[in-house]
């Protein structure tokens, strides 16, 4: 078969001993020390808030929600809860001119800390109390964006070496399109086994017709049929016809023990070359999938974060309407 | 909404679109991922082939292919596709050792 020249610009050869940073694990955590910072910061404000928390349940004047005490959580929660909403949006669509490298990587790491700490801060501020009105709905719904947020973050880590996997599948060593490969392979193997047939066939379709008259003549050979047919003269010796039948390179169909009747015989390799276009194809859908699981959980995400908002803002007008008046008594 | 995703490229058409960089930074200030300092050329000239400097694998790992660096490219270059080339070299050197 014609071996199949790469014409991709990328070297695989020359590229497998590269002397640096090789592989791509499953789960990794790249700690600056300003990630350090920020997740120190945020366990000391959640555990500070507990422990204030705990402590005020046991021995405050009044641990309620809509307490001094629960009140101030609340604010604080809210701010914080807003930050994280706001500053990663707000950075995104900033103008280019303020951007720096890594500035939204960094507003990426507020967004979570203030989402974490915020959750946990209001988390306080309800003291316990779930019962089902406005506030509970509101918590239920920040826990349920929070937890989004961290599958989501989550996802963001092993999906795209998922996609790394399945397009290291849909390419070939060289980079180049396996489908494209596969089927120039397979273009090889057609034309190739096209010729042997047209080769087999010729040279056995020649040796039968230069057979076939020496069979008759072999057949015939000492009788010749001279003057008028005679319908009542039969010859047991076999006819041509008979001969030719029984002929081996004759059998075009294969009987059913015979290997020629496996699928794909007649086209060595063309099998294996069509299991591995199966395989490609289930790559790239595979592939596909998990691109759209990123992009449908950020959507998720920001309806959710949506919905936990208009939560929040019908809380707010509920706890409005208790603690106005008794600012007023 | 947006259109379907749009899957990986070949090394040909990686080569393509950084051969029609011109090295301007916008990818760069548009991604999410990248968390340290990191020039276009070093990540051009890495992410080809050849070997790959530590700050470009980490970069390479944490990108998440979100696709906010496509918009912003004034040349209408793919730089998610670039980076799930150099996330695909990395893998098979991890598949290798
Ligand atoms: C109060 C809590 C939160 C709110 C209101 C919120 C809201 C949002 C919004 C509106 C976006 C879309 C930003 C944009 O594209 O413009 C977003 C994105 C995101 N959020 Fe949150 N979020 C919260 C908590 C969290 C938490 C706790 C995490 C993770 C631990 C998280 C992880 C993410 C991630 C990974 C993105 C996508 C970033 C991107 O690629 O653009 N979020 N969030
Ligand atoms: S696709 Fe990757 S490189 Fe592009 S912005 Fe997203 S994380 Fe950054
Ligand atoms: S935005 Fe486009 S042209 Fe500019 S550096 Fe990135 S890929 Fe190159």
């Amino acid at each position: 078969m014609p071996a199949l020249r790469s014409s991709s610009p990328y070297d695989y050869a020359a590229d497998r001993e590269w002397a640096g940073t090789r592989g791509y694990p499953l789960f990794f955590a790249y700690l600056k020390p300003r990630n350090l910072l920020r997740i120190g910061l945020g366990l000391l404000i959640a555990v500070a808030g507990l422990v204030f928390c705990i402590w005020y349940s046991r021995n405050g004047s009044d641990p309620t929600p809509d307490s001094l005490v629960g009140l101030i959580y609340a604010v604080l929660g809210t701010a914080f809860l807003l930050l994280a909403g706001l500053l990663y949006s707000l950075h995104r669509r900033s103008r280019k001119s303020k951007k720096v490298i890594g500035g939204l990587r960094s507003a990426l790491g507020w967004h979570m800390f203030f989402g974490l700490t915020g959750l946990a801060l209001i988390f306080y501020h309800s003291f316990g109390n779930f019962n089902p009105r406005s506030g509970t709905y509101a918590l239920y719904g920040l826990i349920a964006l929070v937890i989004s947020g961290i599958i989501g973050r989550s996802l963001d880590r092993i999906m795209p070496r998922l996609i790394a996997k399945e397009a290291s599948k849909a390419l070939t060593q060289d980079g180049e399109d396996r489908i494209e490969a596969i089927s120039q392979q397979l273009q090889a193997i057609v034309e190739h086994n096209t010729q042997r047939v047209r080769g087999l066939t010729s040279s056995s379709a020649s040796s039968a017709v230069s057979a076939a008259p020496e069979r008759v003549r072999s057949a015939g050979r000492g009788r010749t049929l001279h003057g008028p047919w005679d319908l009542a003269y039969l010859t047991l010796e076999e006819t041509p016809q008979e001969l030719s039948r029984y002929e081996q390179s004759y059998r075009l169909v294969p009987d059913r023990k015979s290997p020629l009747s496996r699928p794909g015989a007649l086209l060595p390799g063309a099998q294996e070359q069509m299991a591995a276009l199966q395989a490609v194809e289930h790559a790239m859908r595979r592939e596909q999938f998990y691109r759209y699981v990123i992009r449908y959980w950020r959507i998720f995400h920001i309806l959710l974060a949506l919905v936990t908002a208009g939560l929040v803002i019908w809380h707010l007008e509920y706890a409005a309407s208790l603690v106005i008046p008794t600012l007023f008594h | 909404m947006r259109n379907p995703v749009l899957l990986h490229k070949t090394a040909s058409q990686v080569q393509q679109e950084l051969e029609a960089c011109i090295g301007c930074n916008e990818c760069l200030l548009a991604c999410p991922a990248l968390d340290e300092p990191l020039t276009i050329d070093v990540l051009n000239r890495e992410t080809f082939g050849g070997p790959i400097s530590a700050p470009v694998a980490r970069f390479a790992r944490s990108c998440y292919q979100c696709g906010a660096c496509v918009p912003p490219c004034p040349v209408g270059l793919h730089r998610d596709a670039m980076m799930m080339w150099l996330k695909i070299r990395l893998y098979r050197s991890g598949e290798e050792d």
